[in-house]
């Protein structure tokens, strides 16, 4: 016989709302609803009082933990409505903060994970070496949140000399941290005892589902949209996606630590190959026709759609966020897990309910 | 008209839209997401997938008052945005494998179809 149990909206380990209709029988799960609603701001109609430069602003505030992306995300879809290029130095600058809100996005993920499987010092240290990086967002883009560096043209600051030193002196720490901290993800008999073996998609199971970023990768699919044609930049910094092979917890988990190395990597190779110039150009005109941008955010792939017609307003954006992606493999990976492993697979796809509903 | 980078296909009838998805998805393509637009008295469905990093787009016009056919019994992860689209646009997909019927986001009391 089966019972239904809730989880969520309001859960221990969920710091947005969401909420799981579990079918339960003997403890393990046979059967998962998932309903959405708790936080929906109907921000895409909210645009329609907003002209396309003030749409940056309310992109930025769809997530506050991958608010530049965003905003770099959709600055980059109205550009190519414009049909221009940016400066090279705004370029460079988008990937830095670009990737260190990819840092803290996965440390503050990982110190939340380590909540959720009970391991409270762990938590700590990841969110004890995520300030850091804060602390270097703030120096750059004056805000702490919502950085707010990317404008329709360009990027808002540039970056001095001072912020660059204090941004390589910050990644050079923040390195040999996650270096200690991998050692627990990785190495410690407990956490392996929880993740090994958890909730397994495999390779096929993963694409065919569309999941995105580290679910995806995590089960060997080598997808990540800073290979496309759309970061050409990249290529030049070197970079390599990020790929684990088991499909499980514990593969989700590794391949989010190995990012924060790819990271760091691509921060530095960025102000190392960082060209002089100007960093924003003038755009005039309104923008027309139709656009699709896609950005690799620290969950996965975010789409963009921009529709113009001429005017100062857009007349359509949609955003498919990496989350709304990821939610529904939940229906397939959480059948046979057992109620207390519920809230640690609910966490490795790393849900971020105000971007899935925005 | 969309970037020129994309392969676009019109799709005349719910048909041939299944049956086009379900080749895509034996080519191995992955769903991306499904764009919803305000078109001549109707809307226009843009499917939006992906492979090798490469997109591939179909676009269906939705006469007034036709219900589209689900591609959640192709591609399961279609059913979270085409109830998003039962609630923001007032359609009515057939056959879809979990139908919130116009309540994924929305309460009873919220504003009825408001992108429509």
């Amino acid at each position: 016989m089966t019972t239904v149990i809730p989880f969520g909206p309001q859960h221990p380990v969920l710091p947005e709302p969401v909420s799981l209709k579990l079918e339960i029988d003997n403890d393990v799960v046979v059967g998962v609803l998932p309903s959405l609603g708790y936080v929906h701001r109907g921000l895409e109609k909210f645009i329609d009082t907003k002209d396309y430069n003030q749409t940056t602003y309310i992109c930025e505030r769809i997530c506050g933990i991958c608010s530049a992306l965003h905003g770099i995300t959709y600055t980059r879809a109205v550009e190519k409505l414009f049909d221009v290029e940016i400066p090279e130095r705004a370029q460079y600058i988008r990937v830095i903060v670009g990737e260190l809100n990819r840092v803290h996005s996965h440390l503050l993920w990982l110190g939340l994970f380590a909540d959720g499987f009970g391991f409270e010092s762990l938590f700590y240290e990841c969110w004890k070496y995520r300030e850091a990086v804060l602390d270097v967002l703030e120096r750059i883009t004056g805000n702490r949140v919502i950085h707010s560096i990317s404008r329709v043209g360009g990027v808002s600051r540039d970056l001095t000399k001072e912020q660059i030193d204090m941004t390589l002196k910050m990644l050079d720490a923040v390195e040999s941290q996650v270096k200690d901290i991998e050692k627990v993800f990785v190495n410690n008999y407990t956490v392996k005892q929880r993740l090994v073996g958890l909730a397994t998609m495999s390779k096929q199971l993963a694409y065919e589902a569309g999941t995105a970023g580290p679910t995806l990768r995590g089960s060997g699919n080598a997808v990540d949209v800073r290979e496309t044609a759309d970061w050409d930049i990249y290529k030049d910094l070197g970079f390599k996606p990020v790929v684990e092979k088991d499909g499980d917890c514990y593969a989700r988990t590794k391949v989010r630590i190995t990012e924060l190395y790819e990271s760091i990597k691509l921060i530095r190779n960025a102000i190392s190959k960082l060209p002089n110039g100007e960093v924003a150009i003038p755009i005039k005109g309104f923008p027309t026709g139709e656009a699709i941008m896609r950005t690799e955010q620290p969950r996965g792939e975010v789409v963009y759609y921009v529709k113009g017609n001429g005017t100062k307003n857009l007349e359509r954006l949609k955003i498919r966020t990496p989350t709304f992606a990821n939610i529904p493999s939940l229906l397939l990976m959480l059948p046979g897990v057992k109620l207390a492993d519920v809230p640690i697979v609910v966490l490795t796809i790393d849900p971020c309910i105000s971007c899935t509903e925005r | 008209m969309l970037d020129n980078t994309i392969e676009t296909t019109e799709i005349k009838s719910s048909g041939e839209l299944l049956k086009t998805v379900e080749g895509l998805k034996s080519d191995g393509y992955r769903y991306s997401t499904m764009i919803c637009l305000k078109a001549n008295e109707g809307h226009d469905l843009i499917y939006i997938f992906e492979k090798d990093n490469k997109l591939k787009n179909l676009r269906y016009f939705v006469k007034p008052g036709e219900k589209p056919k689900s591609v959640s019994g192709i591609y399961l992860c279609a059913l979270l945005i085409e109830n998003e689209y039962q609630d923001l646009f007032g359609l009515t997909f057939e056959g879809l494998a979990i139908d919130y019927k116009g309540h994924l986001y929305l309460t009873p009391n919220s504003p009825k179809a408001p992108l429509a």
